[in-house]
């Protein structure tokens, strides 16, 4: 039962994406919280999916942990700060790396920042955590056993 | 000079699928390589899988007329590969291992002991591809006809003959070997492109300000999108990534289970550096036009072309262009390859029959789906487009719960699986032909997509808790490979 750990992440952002979009089909269309609670919904689901997928019974997460909690402060901050920050893009902007403070948010913090973290952050914890020799052998004896006659 | 470049690409490729058909002994070769493949093909193969020809032309595009809110589809190629890594990549390896299973329907048939669920994982997968297939022949057709003026009907039958060629002969060991010469194509033609956006205005800063000075609403975080639609994109690619069966079939394929290792950071880091062609000619042909450097386009998927033509030397264009059909070619073959796979192999194994010669079934299976893809995308009109839009959606809401779920949670039931993947079956096909033929829309910001994958998701969950007894009816070694 241990995978079961990032199950409730998953399911609880499944029903947040359920909600902002149930809200949109409110008379009046989606309120002002539909939003957030899409992005607390990506936030949980995309952490819970790594939990669960990483999860093994009697190991503990380790350092992944961390990967986690670095994913969904990502995501909640740099999505929640292109909601809340004024819209002051136009002429006369300031610009961080070539673009509009909240666009940068967005572009740099959540198309790179998690592309340059979360591939190191796998491989670095691999042999603890995912797959190494000694797994690979138990599978090849449960393969033989299941063919042998 | 485009002509050229293209010819021979198109010659490499003849090359590599003669040596590939001389390997392609088993219908183990033909759908999974033989499980022999290396991290560096299994990386650049899944890339080229997961951008088709529209990373290249209707992406920029779409930039090009919403602005921000189109990079959201491609967003999350930063999570997308390792999310994949830790949920799918071993356990999908293992059970390779273990059952020798070579479709993502087999997976799920092991993982519930189901061939019912098989089946109909099956079945959505054919649904899908043969839409997804035809819009891509179709684009093939476009850039076949643009370089070489055949005609977009001769442009569809030469494009569909070439790739059908290799496919045909080598499965999907030419594919993936092809996959890795296009994939690194691609890769370095978008790196170039990048290197001539950012020679204009001074670079990505001077773009920007040319854009905030004439269309501010271009450069917020959302585009010209709403927020919630924005982030809808963002939901539906980036959990949907987990349900491409034409992508994560590939894990099967690789020889050394413990090289996994480095997946996410060459499949990620491929990834980037291709998107980079995406936002920059995006963002540069915007900036242009509003500078009136550039005239205004006719078409938004004249961006790539427009750009290629004023602001690149001729043979990187021939190259881009090369990109474009290997992009289509790379995602057509696997897609063959998957389709033929449901046919000769899940949807018989569901109905009780083992068809014998699966290798020779598949090479006749491939050449009839494709047929088919051909036909629709030369006649049908405007219905290829629409069978093209609920592909991505169909693989998301019918397989993610099942599959990527389902082999991490022990939880999960046979009749959960079986009712998720037909909630995401009805409710893709109810709500995208209610919407073709305009007799019902969702409110701004509401995909069927998404909404497909949610449901099918909370009726995964419920159905697996009502019916929890069946949880432990699980073969030892499936549970084994679930816990490793």
């Amino acid at each position: 039962m241990a995978a079961r750990r990032g199950l409730a992440p998953v399911i609880a952002g499944t029903l947040a994406v359920g909600l902002a979009y149930g809200s949109a089909f409110l008379p009046g269309g989606a309120p002002r919280w539909a939003p957030w609670s899409m992005v607390a919904g990506i936030a949980l689901l995309c952490t819970g999916v790594m939990a669960l997928g990483a999860a093994r019974p009697g190991r503990r997460l380790g350092r992944m942990v961390w990967a986690l909690v670095f994913t969904f402060i990502v995501l909640v901050v740099c999505f929640g700060l292109a909601l809340v920050l004024p819209a002051t893009e136009g002429r006369g902007s300031r610009l961080v790396l070539g673009l509009p403070l909240r666009a940068a948010l967005v572009i740099y913090g959540i198309g790179w920042l998690p592309a340059l973290v979360l591939p190191a952050v796998y491989a670095r914890t691999f042999t603890q955590l995912t797959l190494d020799q000694a797994d690979l052998d138990r599978i090849r004896a449960a393969r033989r056993a299941r063919a042998a006659p | 000079m485009i002509p050229l470049v293209l010819v021979l690409y198109f010659v490499i490729v003849a090359t590599i699928s003669v040596w590939a058909s001389r390997r392609t002994r088993t219908a183990r070769d033909f759908f999974v390589a033989g499980d022999g493949i290396g991290i560096w093909t299994l990386a650049i193969a899944a890339m080229t899988a997961t951008l088709t020809g529209f990373a290249f032309i209707g992406g920029p595009g779409l930039f090009y007329s919403l602005g921000l809110g189109a990079v959201f589809i491609v967003l999350p190629a930063s999570l997308t590969n390792s999310m994949a890594a830790w949920v799918l990549a071993k356990r999908m390896r293992l059970l390779a291992e273990l059952r020798g299973v070579i479709t993502v329907p087999d997976a799920i048939g092991a993982r519930y002991r189901s061939p019912t669920a098989q089946g109909l994982a099956a079945v959505a997968i054919l649904i899908a591809i043969i839409g997804y297939m035809g819009t891509n022949l179709l684009a093939l057709g476009i850039v076949v006809d643009a370089v070489f003026g055949t005609g977009f009907g001769w442009g569809v039958w030469l494009g569909t003959a070439t790739v059908l060629a290799y496919s045909v002969s080598g499965g999907i060991l030419a594919g993936v070997y092809t996959d890795l010469f296009q994939g690194s194509i691609k890769a370095l033609a978008s790196v170039l492109v990048f290197a001539y956006v950012l020679r204009l205005e001074g670079g990505v800063g001077g773009l920007s300000r040319v854009i905030l000075a004439h269309d501010p609403a271009f450069l917020t975080p959302w585009g010209k999108l709403t927020p919630l639609a924005a982030l809808s994109f963002f939901f539906v690619f980036g959990l949907g990534a987990l349900g491409q069966p034409h992508v994560i079939s590939k894990f099967y394929m690789l020889r050394n289970p413990l090289h996994l290792k480095w997946y996410p950071a060459l499949t990620t880091g491929a990834l980037m550096l291709t998107l980079l062609l995406y936002f920059g000619i995006g963002l540069a042909v915007k900036a242009e036009v509003a500078a009136g450097s550039l005239a205004p386009l006719l078409r938004a998927d004249d961006a790539t072309p427009q750009f290629l033509l004023h602001y690149t030397p001729v043979l990187l264009a021939g190259v881009v262009f090369a990109g474009v059909a290997a992009a289509i070619m790379g995602t057509v073959n696997a897609f063959m390859n998957v389709g033929a796979a449901a046919v000769v192999h899940d949807i018989p194994i569901a109905l009780g029959v083992r068809v014998s010669n699966e290798l020779y079934w598949g090479r006749v299976a491939t050449v009839v789906l494709t047929a088919i893809a051909a036909v629709v995308a030369r006649y049908s009109g405007s219905l290829v487009a629409f069978l093209g839009i609920f592909g991505w959606g169909l693989f998301a809401s019918t397989l993610v719960p099942a599959l990527a779920i389902g082999l991490n949670w022990p939880g999960a039931t046979r009749a959960g699986a079986i009712a998720s993947i037909l909630t995401g079956l009805a409710v893709t096909l109810t709500f995208e032909t209610a919407a073709y033929f305009k007799l019902y829309s969702f409110p701004a910001g509401v995909t069927v997509s998404g909404l497909s994958l949610v449901l099918s998701l909370l009726v995964f969950f419920a159905v697996s808790v009502l019916t929890r007894r069946q949880a432990a009816d699980v073969d030892p070694d499936i549970t084994l490979a679930m816990e490793v």
